[in-house]
């Protein structure tokens, strides 16, 4: 019998934004984000006050999976994180940050929502057709005949991620491996569309990072005991291999919606039985060797085998299923090292965010420039852009240039404190007003006369300091200036150790978060259903 | 034990209080101003909405009265798709209008201390007399303001040329923004309406769009797919249709792609419902089993020998069935939906392929070809992506919506789809019948104007059953009757009876009896009339000062009476009209103005008692406008706005609108009957009850059903 009841009425709040407690939680969101974010962020331990598993991570993944969000505008903005990172993998982090600030600096203007909704859009293609147009100067071509940049790209993303413990070695082992394994699904003959295989990522937990290692190929688990009987097998040359998909472990199968009555005396599980090994005698027959089974293989039948000769797996689940019936596809498999356990889940993800990266770097052959410099030279390219053509946003008369200037203004503010979360260690960030890049000093400098004799190298490692440059704080006043567009081939070509980003996850980072912010700003009311 | 307590106030105080609340949330999200709402469900789920018939559910309204006016506004919504937030501001202003005048008529009136109790039942005559002058409003009157005032301005979103009606992109992208202005968020409206009026344009073949809109109404679900995590700049257009589910086995081809479905298992059933299968061997078990592979094999071959290379199935298919069809090059879906089963066979004309039981090897005529079929990846899932070679008027193709959140997305989707039943309403007539009569031709007091749509069939419970208008849908609405009709307007009935037999001596008895209880229902009206004569003076002071800046619009405008279909009968005071589809206004609260404009007029120049519901109706209309024009200043702020398109009409000069868009005249019409009706449900309850027991559940009914 079901329960008769009335529902209970909605509570509805209105203007979410306005209230002390929201405004609380995400400022507490966002010290979380911004605290865990680039090379020096702080891992955050997330444990279950009732027990279980422990996960130590910087990752916006792992984080946003532990917590638990209750307030529904907070849902929205964690919710449309892990959209994003499940789609592409990288720049949760960015996204999460770039979204709370762009709530926080709106919400200290008096503007109405709607005006800041508009021009925020407007600032956002200003953004996104930059960061594709011919002009960018933050974005490098990628030469998949060079391993130079992806090598960067993937160091880069292991650097990123501190939880991994890795020392510069392991890092640029590790960064190896991803890249041979990822090239490694790449097929050989190229049609008109590339379809990539698969690389899986096998736990050897227990032994150094640098035993890491790629192989070629599929690995199946087998018990130490199967292995020493498959031993004496091994031929020379190619093994005949049979796989099942199903089950092969003699369940009488369905006998459809009518009644079957069966005889005394008569096995129907005999019958199957009978049956299997009439299978196994075939196999025989046909000179297989291995015998592959996604499901359970009947004791007789493994036995029935084993007798001749023939090696049998069983329960290989439909995980490995899928690409070992591929056969014609790239398969390898990356055999990942680790003495730690949360250790090597951070890593694993890790891995395979590089390896995402790396795919959807195939398809936009293109990478930002990383360590900030690109949110800072962003930033000051809309400055430019909103101060000296602010024509093209204000030509529908919609908006007075103030208003255009002052949500610039809160928009660039935005994505330099981005860049600026990089620095944990309450250093102090200029920026050139040549390039627009980033550069961090660190605390403990002695008080000092020139700035450049702190700092070698900006934030992307493509400049140095040695150039005259003309310096601004990030956190002061900016004056607009024009940067430098177009990045000089051989800017690129020289160097070797550059900290760089994916294009296509941080464009559409760049997008979700604007798009997140407008969604909350534009919040009137909140109805939640307490049933 | 029943427990009940009676709620004083008149149910229109009560639905004055709700409605404003209701209000208060709503108008934060009307218009192009307006902004989000973030609703979350008991499982977590949250969703964005500016969907005012969502928010009203979503609210989960306690007050009886509240709950009517969700259940008004979803079955408006059901029909039209549009309007729930402007159907609670209408409604409210109308409340609040009643209110004004009855408050006014208390203070001046009732001064005699009656006792508090009494004077609750005489405010409840009161309102149930006001509701039967809103039900003749919304019967009789409205039709003739639009069809002989109104339609003088509308403009239509099709261009005639040589009698063809074609829909021109520019005007149906008009439509649309402003519709969608409404509906999603402020950064969003003009991409979801860009992609709305592609996919429109894609979807429908010449002159098919009835059919389409239809269709795609019914099957909006399956013709979408949402995927998280993209921008919402990334949503486009397939074409195609897109299943949302993977291949159980998929085997490229090319070229056309024979295409067979079926609805069981094309593998044979070891033993069928009712039946006994007996067993008397191992060896014949195994048998049995052997043969029914055998069997499903040789199908599978049949199938490849008959060229069929994609076999979708509405059930789950046995192993076997899925590793010969690998081996016969036939790709299998499975476990495609009842809609989907229903959409495809909608969309390429195909009955399920039915297995042959004996072997015999016979073409398979039930097959048909597509174009092409592949898996389509979006983010990380797989789904079935099919050319199919549409056999109806409908042109297949698929949108796929992307957001940063499900919310986002379900609240285009639900945009979309009520964009489509905007447009199925707007693409239809829509007949305006009504009856006219010269003022001065006898001297009765009664409104002057029958009327009759064809949409507002659906008829408003009265309280009790003393007013009785079980004929109304009847009339006039077969032309063919109409002289019948006729003969009955010089009885100057009120009412008019049912056309179907009118030509039995028993219509004309049932027409006598009714006219003599009529009257009598009457006589408490003309008594209230009489009681409140000061205070229709009131109230004609108000129109005088409104009609100060209006006058009277002189009848021979200049403005082009576009598409009307007007048609005098015999008798000059039957009129049947119809408003042709396709008919729009601009946007900005253009409709409501206008037919304020008109209602005043024509207020002033009928009886006091009339005068005083249509005055209500053409102030409570302004409500829209007032907040479209609430953050505008200076020329664009309301007042400015509303004298000028006063002054416009006055001097029969075009209306210079500030927006651009256009909005649908039906579905404004629609609203308004709409809300009229539920403010007439609202009125006629003189006393909310509630009972403090657990509802009896209505099982016994459904086992009496069964039975």
């Amino acid at each position: 019998m079901s329960r008769f009841e009335a529902k209970k009425p909605s509570l509805c709040t209105s203007e979410p934004l306005m209230s002390e407690g929201v405004r609380a939680t995400l400022s507490v969101l966002k010290g979380i984000v911004t605290s865990c974010y680039g090379p020096s962020g702080r891992l955050k331990q997330l444990h279950n006050g009732l027990g279980g598993y422990v996960c130590t991570s910087s990752q916006s993944s792992a984080l946003l999976h532990h917590l638990s969000v209750t307030h529904p505008v907070l849902k929205i903005l964690t919710t449309s994180v892990q959209n994003h990172v499940s789609c592409f993998s990288d720049c949760g982090l960015f996204t999460a940050i770039l979204c709370c600030n762009l709530i926080e600096n709106v919400q200290r203007i008096a503007l109405t929502p709607t005006t800041v909704i508009s021009l925020n859009k407007h600032l956002l293609s200003l953004c996104t057709s930059y960061l594709k147009s011919e002009a960018c100067g933050c974005r490098i071509p990628v030469d998949f005949s060079r391993t130079q940049v992806l090598l960067c790209l993937v160091r880069s993303i292991l650097t990123s991620k501190p939880a991994c413990m890795l020392t510069r070695k392991e890092i640029d082992h590790i960064s190896a491996l991803i890249l041979q394994a990822f090239l490694l699904t790449i097929p050989e003959n190229i049609n008109d569309h590339i379809i990539l295989g698969t690389s899986i990522i096998v736990p050897l937990k227990g032994q150094r990072v640098v035993d890491s290692t790629v192989l070629p190929g599929i690995l199946i688990e087998v018990s130490e005991v199967q292995l020493t009987r498959l031993l004496p097998a091994k031929k020379s040359g190619a093994l005949k291999v049979a796989v099942f998909c199903t089950t092969l472990s003699g369940d009488v199968s369905d006998t459809g919606e009518g009644t079957v009555v069966v005889s005394y005396g008569i096995s129907l599980e005999n019958a199957v039985l009978d049956q299997l090994i009439n299978l196994g005698r075939q196999l025989v027959s046909d000179h297989i060797d291995l015998v592959l089974c996604q499901k359970v293989i009947h004791p007789s039948l493994k036995q029935f085998l084993s007798v001749h000769r023939v090696i049998a797996i069983d329960r290989i689940g439909v995980t490995l299923m899928a690409p070992l019936s591929k056969v014609t596809a790239t398969i390898c498999s990356l055999l990942l090292c680790n003495r730690n356990d949360t250790i090597w889940d951070e890593l694993k993800l890790t891995c395979q965010t590089a390896l995402h990266v790396l795919q959807l770097t195939i398809k936009e052959p293109w990478v930002l420039l990383g360590g900030g410099c690109t949110e800072t030279h962003l930033a000051a390219y809309i400055r430019h852009k909103t101060h000296n053509e602010p024509e093209s946003i204000l030509k529908d008369g919609e908006y007075t240039q103030t208003e255009l200037l002052l949500i610039a203004e809160a928009f660039c503010r935005a994505l330099e404190s981005v860049a600026g979360s990089l620095e944990h260690d309450g250093g102090e960030i200029l920026t050139d007003m040549k390039y627009g890049h980033f550069w961090s000093v660190q605390a403990d400098a002695p008080s000092v006369v020139n700035w450049p004799d702190l700092f070698s190298q900006c934030g992307c490692g493509l400049y140095n300091s040695q150039e005259e440059f003309s310096w601004s704080f990030l956190r002061s006043t900016h004056h607009p200036f024009v940067p430098q567009t177009c990045l000089p081939h051989e800017a690129v070509g020289s160097a070797s150790n550059l900290t760089v980003d994916c294009l296509t996850a941080k464009l559409s980072g760049l997008q979700a978060a604007v798009e997140t912010a407008s969604l909350i700003l534009d919040l009137s009311y909140v109805i939640e259903d307490k049933n | 034990m029943a427990c009940c307590s009676m709620v004083a106030a008149g149910s229109a105080k009560a639905a004055l209080q709700v409605a404003e609340v209701l209000e208060a949330i709503v108008s934060r999200c009307v218009g192009p101003e307006g902004r989000q709402v973030l609703c979350t469900k008991p499982t977590g789920e949250v969703l964005l909405s500016r969907d005012g018939g969502r928010l009203l559910e979503v609210l989960h309204l306690e007050h009886p009265i509240a709950r009517m006016i969700v259940a008004c506004v979803s079955s408006h919504l059901k029909k039209t798709g549009d309007g729930a937030k402007t159907f609670i501001i209408y409604l409210c202003h109308l409340l609040r209008g009643l209110h004004a005048i009855t408050d006014r008529e208390k203070n001046s009136l009732i001064s005699e201390n009656i006792q508090t109790h009494g004077r609750h039942w005489k405010n409840c005559c009161q309102w149930k007399f006001l509701s039967q002058a809103l039900l003749t409003f919304q019967t009789q009157i409205l039709d003739c303001i639009m069809d002989q005032y109104l339609s003088r301005h509308f403009l239509s979103i099709f261009s005639l040329s040589d009698k063809e009606r074609t829909l021109c992109r520019g005007s149906l992208e008009l439509l649309l923004e402003a519709y969608f202005c409404g509906k999603v968020g402020r950064n969003n409206h003009k991409f979801i309406s860009k992609l709305m009026c592609d996919y429109f344009f894609k979807c429908t073949t010449y002159k098919s769009e009835t059919s389409v809109f239809e269709l795609v109404d019914d099957y909006f679900v399956e013709l979408n797919v949402g995927v998280t995590g993209l921008p919402v700049s990334d949503s486009r257009i397939l074409a195609g249709l897109v299943l949302h589910r993977d291949f159980s086995v998929y085997c490229p081809a090319d070229g056309d792609i024979r295409t067979v479905i079926v609805t069981g298992t094309v593998q044979p059933v070891f033993s069928t419902t009712g039946s006994e299968l007996i067993l008397n061997s191992e060896a014949q078990f195994q048998t049995s089993q052997f043969w029914i592979l055998e069997r499903t094999k040789a199908i599978m071959k049949h199938l490849q020998s008959q060229n069929v290379k994609l076999l979708l199935s509405s059930v789950k298919q046995p192993d076997s069935v899925i590793y010969y069809a690998g081996l016969n090059g036939i790709s299998v879906v499975e476990c495609l939906s009842s809609q989907e089963v229903s959409l495809l066979q909608r969309i390429i004309g195909l009955s399920p392929f039915v297995i042959p039981q004996a072997s015999s090897q016979c073409e398979i005529s039930n097959a048909a070809l597509v174009k092409f079929c592949k898996p389509l990846f979006l983010r990380s899932k797989r789904y079935v992506h099919l050319g199919l070679i549409s056999t109806c008027a409908f042109v297949p193709h698929c949108i796929v919506f992307c957001g940063p959140v499900q919310g986002l997305i379900q609240q285009h989707e639900d945009a979309l789809h009520g964009a489509f039943k905007m447009l199925r309403q707007l693409f239809e007539d829509l007949d305006l019948n009504y009856v006219t009569q010269i003022s001065d031709q006898n001297d009765t007091s009664r409104p002057v104007i029958y009327g009759d749509s064809k949409e507002s069939n659906q008829l408003p419970e009265t309280g009790n059953g003393s007013i009785q208008r079980p004929h109304q849908d009847t009339i006039g609405k077969n032309k063919n009757e109409l002289e019948n009709t006729q003969t009955c307007i010089p009885c100057s009935t009120p009412k008019l009876t049912s056309a179907d037999t009118l030509q039995t001596d028993e219509t004309l008895r049932c027409l006598s009896s009714e006219k003599d209880r009529i009257v009598d229902d009457y006589e408490p009206l003309l008594e209230s009339n009489s009681t409140t004569n000061s205070i229709t003076e009131n109230t004609r002071i108000e129109i005088y000062e409104n009609l100060q800046v209006t006058k009277v619009a002189g009848r021979g405008s200049m403005l082009p009476v576009r598409y009307k279909l007007y048609k005098m009968c015999t008798s000059q005071s039957y009129c049947s009209s119809s408003m042709p589809a396709g008919c729009v206004l601009p946007v900005g609260g253009n409709f409501e103005i206008l037919l304020h404009y008109y209602l005043l007029n024509y207020a002033k120049k009928c009886q006091p008692s009339e005068a005083r519901v249509s005055v209500i109706i053409a102030n409570a209309l302004l409500g829209i406008p007032k907040i479209l024009y609430k953050p505008r200043k200076g020329i664009y702020s309301f007042p400015q706005i509303y004298i000028r398109t006063l002054r416009a009409l006055k001097t029969s000069q075009p209306m210079v609108s500030s927006q651009t868009g256009l909005e649908s005249v039906i579905g404004k019409y629609q609203l308004l009957t709409s809300v009229l009706q539920c403010l007439t449900k609202i009125l006629t309850i003189d006393l909310v009850i509630s009972v403090k027991r657990q509802p009896h559940k209505a099982y016994d009914q459904d086992s009496e059903d069964e039975l």
